[in-house]
């Protein structure tokens, strides 16, 4: 049987995306649980949702240090205590401040359930913040910064986020030395009595598990004063300082990169769309950027654009570590690509293959329980209907290459960029 | 308590005349399939004068094949991604796509098994790549170049002497088209991979696409050489670097087994019941009690050939590396004279249970450990590997602990922070 190699097998189009059914439950004492069931083995993650993200800090540091002081001790148990009684259970325990929320996960087998969730409970609604605990972690924060400082990707990231949101606000809040040694106990406390206990928005539980899991953590979770956050909406003053950053570090053989702007958000008529074009432009292996400035040139191991949407304010922007020599070349390079793809409509198989590609990605993405999850907390944080993912479908069928190039006039232009290069003069 | 009734991951196994071997996996709760290609070479199989090859290679794997100019582009149209790594003992490469369109990884993946499109430009493009790779990952970072310092400081003989991305950018520079082609030829013959699909895909599809994609591909009877392996060390190695970076740090590599032999999963256990998390010894001891270390990290590097176990951690400002790693030693020899307690050793136990189910999660993992495990000549291993850390007791981490933290099996590194 002889078969000829050159012609592509046929292949079928994504017609259609499937978003899992999922239910929304109430706790006795009021509070949202999503249930999305998905997945063979018999795991499950539990997430609980805070408003107690970097939008809600008085202080620099305040939001991180109040997630990872959770498991640092309570009442009953020193930090210890709790590690060791979790870990006995195989379960993992994690904390993540986010610049609109905080998040505290727990990991587990279903059979271990009912061990760890008092203890995750216990953790997170009875943490009393020790001072020694919270020294160490202040110390050891402090040396993981010095190391972060000489990482040309740390300082170049710092700085765009400080120059394009401004100094002051809390989507560019880095901590410094001082901001870290300034920390202090009692500001904690008020932080998650304000923002954990009084600010509980809903739960999240997804994996493979029986109805008795969510039974026990209504059991649980009732018996908690919870309280859900008022609706004190911000108005943070967005004060951007655009143009071109350089920042020496003369010792280095590479330079971090980051370009960008202000954009739209996700609940913006043209997001969708502007997605894919970003995907084009510089979202996959396949896209512009890496085509031209990798594999067709060799500058740089890696370079990609990203469109990133928070819930007051969102960015898009190009990143890439470019070796020092060809620096200028790499960023005439990014800045003709931009020119390009405003200037010029996209051909009609490049638009096809990306769309395939990421219609593809998003069945990837809608394969796993956990991503999955992941996918529906955007749904409720964003309040986007159950077929917003399916909708991807025909949003990219009916997006033109005319459509696409209106978009990068109107979102991809030159005028307000922030640049930002570290790296050897 | 850990029982071994997590669920087991079915499999079936052939052999095509050319001596590929193929593995299917069916999961018909995912409407996606992976392909994954295991090619048993790595950069243990590489001149010692010509270090970096087999990863510089996977990279070219991407730059077009005899039929095929555009690998990427051809798998993206078709709603697909892929990706590759290269290790010590294998390249391993894989995609994903809608199962409906698996046709399409079989047309792309065989014709690059078939023969590639040797060619210039590509070769050069992706020196470029790789160099700036080397730069971004060990040279521009603090601490980046760790691997290229403690490799051949622990092994003298045996190619883990250096790391997969090489021992120095020359090596990479200095690669040409002739040993491209010879490479390809020998080492990704059909007879030295083995292929695995994974997915919602029936077996007998399966069979199908693979006498019509991968089976007219002839065999090439790959040769693979044999190299040294490492003596037993017999003596205390110690090297002191100095670096701009802001902390004094310390890696202490002690020898261990490879990934099939005995104590293996016993190092992993004791890895885990020092290093692991925040009820682990050395976190609690010497990071938060003593305050001797910000950090403090083992692992194990899970090799095919005797791999390394490791320490490393950030020195907190002030502590010297002399009161650092007496206090690590005294935390070795404690193991070394004390069981574990039951408590801890459930513990990890359970953690294992756990990890192996959370890996087993996605299609593309499974299908990655199956591979692996028939690279290893053992794919029940798949299966198995929860029996094997259940036949682990406090007694025998205690006689693989006494065993392998002696003294003279350790290589240290004292990364010093230039004043």
């Amino acid at each position: 049987m002889s078969i000829n190699r050159k012609i592509a097998p046929e292949f079928h189009l994504i017609e259609s995306l499937h978003f899992p059914d999922y239910e929304i439950l109430q706790t006795k004492n009021g509070f949202r649980i999503y249930s999305l069931r998905a997945g063979s083995q018999p795991v499950i993650r539990l997430d609980f949702i805070f408003d107690a993200g970097l939008i809600r800090q008085l202080k620099i540091a305040e939001s991180a240090f109040a997630a990872s002081m959770l498991s640092e001790g309570t009442k009953n148990r020193s930090a210890l205590n709790l590690a060791e009684s979790l870990d006995y259970y195989g379960s993992y325990f994690q904390t993540r401040s986010n610049p609109d929320d905080a998040v505290a996960t727990l990991y587990c087998l279903e059979k271990h359930l009912e061990n760890c969730l008092p203890l995750f409970l216990e953790a997170i609604t009875e943490s009393v913040f020790p001072e020694k605990e919270l020294d160490i972690q202040k110390k050891n924060s402090i040396q993981k910064l010095l190391v972060n400082e000489k990482k040309n990707s740390y300082l170049c990231r710092k700085h765009y986020y400080k120059n394009l949101f401004g100094e002051k606000h809390p989507y560019a809040s880095f901590s410094s030395k001082e901001d870290l040694e300034k920390t202090n106990r009692d500001s904690l406390v008020s932080f998650h009595q304000n923002h954990y206990k009084n600010g509980l928005k809903y739960l999240m539980l997804s994996g493979n598990y029986s109805e008795k899991a969510l039974g026990q953590i209504d059991d649980l979770v009732s018996k908690i004063d919870f309280i859900a956050p008022s609706d004190t909406r911000n108005h943070l003053e967005i004060v951007s300082q655009t143009g071109k950053i350089f920042i020496e570090k003369n010792d280095s053989v590479q330079s971090a990169i980051r370009i960008g702007k202000l954009s739209i958000g996700r609940t913006h008529e043209d997001f969708r769309r502007l997605q894919f074009l970003n995907l084009i432009f510089g979202g996959y292996f396949g896209s512009r950027l890496m085509k031209n400035i990798r594999e067709d040139k060799g500058l740089t191991y890696g370079i990609y654009s990203v469109l990133e949407p928070y819930k007051e304010a969102a960015t898009w922007y190009i990143d890439s570590d470019i070796n020092t020599k060809n620096r200028e070349s790499g960023l005439a390079e990014i800045y003709k690509e931009m020119a390009v793809i405003r200037e010029h409509k996209i051909p009609k198989t490049e638009l096809e293959t990306a769309r395939n590609y990421y219609l593809g990605s998003f069945l990837r993405s809608l394969d796993g329980p956990f991503s999955l999850a992941d996918r529906l907390k955007i749904l409720i944080d964003y309040q986007l209907p159950n077929s917003y993912y399916p909708d991807f479908v025909s949003v990219l069928y009916n997006t033109n290459s005319s459509d696409l190039q209106e978009l990068a006039n109107k979102y991809l232009g030159e005028e307000n960029i922030v640049e930002l290069v570290v790296g050897k003069k | 308590m850990l029982t071994n009734n997590t669920p087991l991951i079915q499999y079936q196994k052939f052999k095509l005349d050319n001596g590929l071997t193929v593995i299917h996996h069916f999961d018909n709760a995912t409407q996606l399939c992976a392909l994954n290609i295991l090619y048993k070479v790595g950069s243990r199989n590489e001149d010692p004068h010509k270090t970096g090859f087999a990863h510089l290679f996977e990279h070219l794997m991407f730059g077009g094949s005899e039929n095929v100019k555009e690998f990427d582009t051809q798998l993206q149209a078709a709603g697909g991604e892929s990706n590759a790594f290269t290790s010590n003992d294998i390249t391993n490469y894989y995609v994903t796509l809608p199962a409906n369109n698996i046709e399409t990884g079989f047309w792309l993946d065989s014709d690059r098994m078939l023969s590639l499109d040797f060619n210039q430009k590509s070769l050069d493009v992706q020196k470029n790549v790789v160099i700036e790779e080397f730069k971004e990952r060990y040279l521009n970072q603090p601490y980046g170049d760790i691997w290229l310092k403690i490799l051949p400081l622990a092994y003298k003989i045996h190619p883990y002497n250096w790391s997969t991305i090489g021992k120095e950018i020359s090596h990479i520079e200095n690669a040409n088209l002739d040993q491209v082609k010879a490479f390809f030829n020998n080492y990704y013959s059909p007879d030295n991979a083995i292929l695995v699909i994974a997915g919602n895909i029936s077996f007998e599809e399966t069979m199908r696409l693979c006498k019509k994609w991968f089976e007219p591909i002839p065999n090439r009877n790959a040769i693979i050489n044999a190299y040294k392996q490492e003596p037993v060390q017999k003596e205390a190695r110690k090297e002191h670097v100095y670096n701009d970076v802001p902390l004094d740090l310390i890696v202490m590599a002690y020898h261990m087994g490879g990934r099939q032999d005995s104590d293996y999963y016993d190092c992993d256990l004791l890895s885990d019941i020092l290093g692991a998390g925040k009820s682990a010894r050395f976190f609690n001891k010497l990071v938060k009690e003593k305050r001797l270390f910000s950090e403090l990290d083992t692992y194990i590097t899970g090799d095919a050939d005797p791999g390394l176990f490791l320490i490393e951690g950030k020195l907190m400002k002030g502590v010297s590396f002399e009161t650092a790693e007496a206090a690590i030693l005294e935390e070795l020899e404690f193991i070394k004279n004390n069981p574990v307690n039951l408590n801890e050793f459930t513990k990890v136990q359970n953690k294992t249970e756990t990890n192996v189910l959370f890996g087993d999660m996605s299609v593309l993992n499974r299908a990655m450990k199956l591979a692996f495990a028939e690279f290893l000549g053992d794919i029940t291993l798949v299966d198995n590997e929860i029996a094997h850390y259940l036949s682990v007791t406090p007694e025998s981490l205690m006689k693989v602990a006494k065993n392998m933290f002696q003294e003279q099996n350790c290589s240290t590194l004292y990364y010093h922070a230039k004043k």
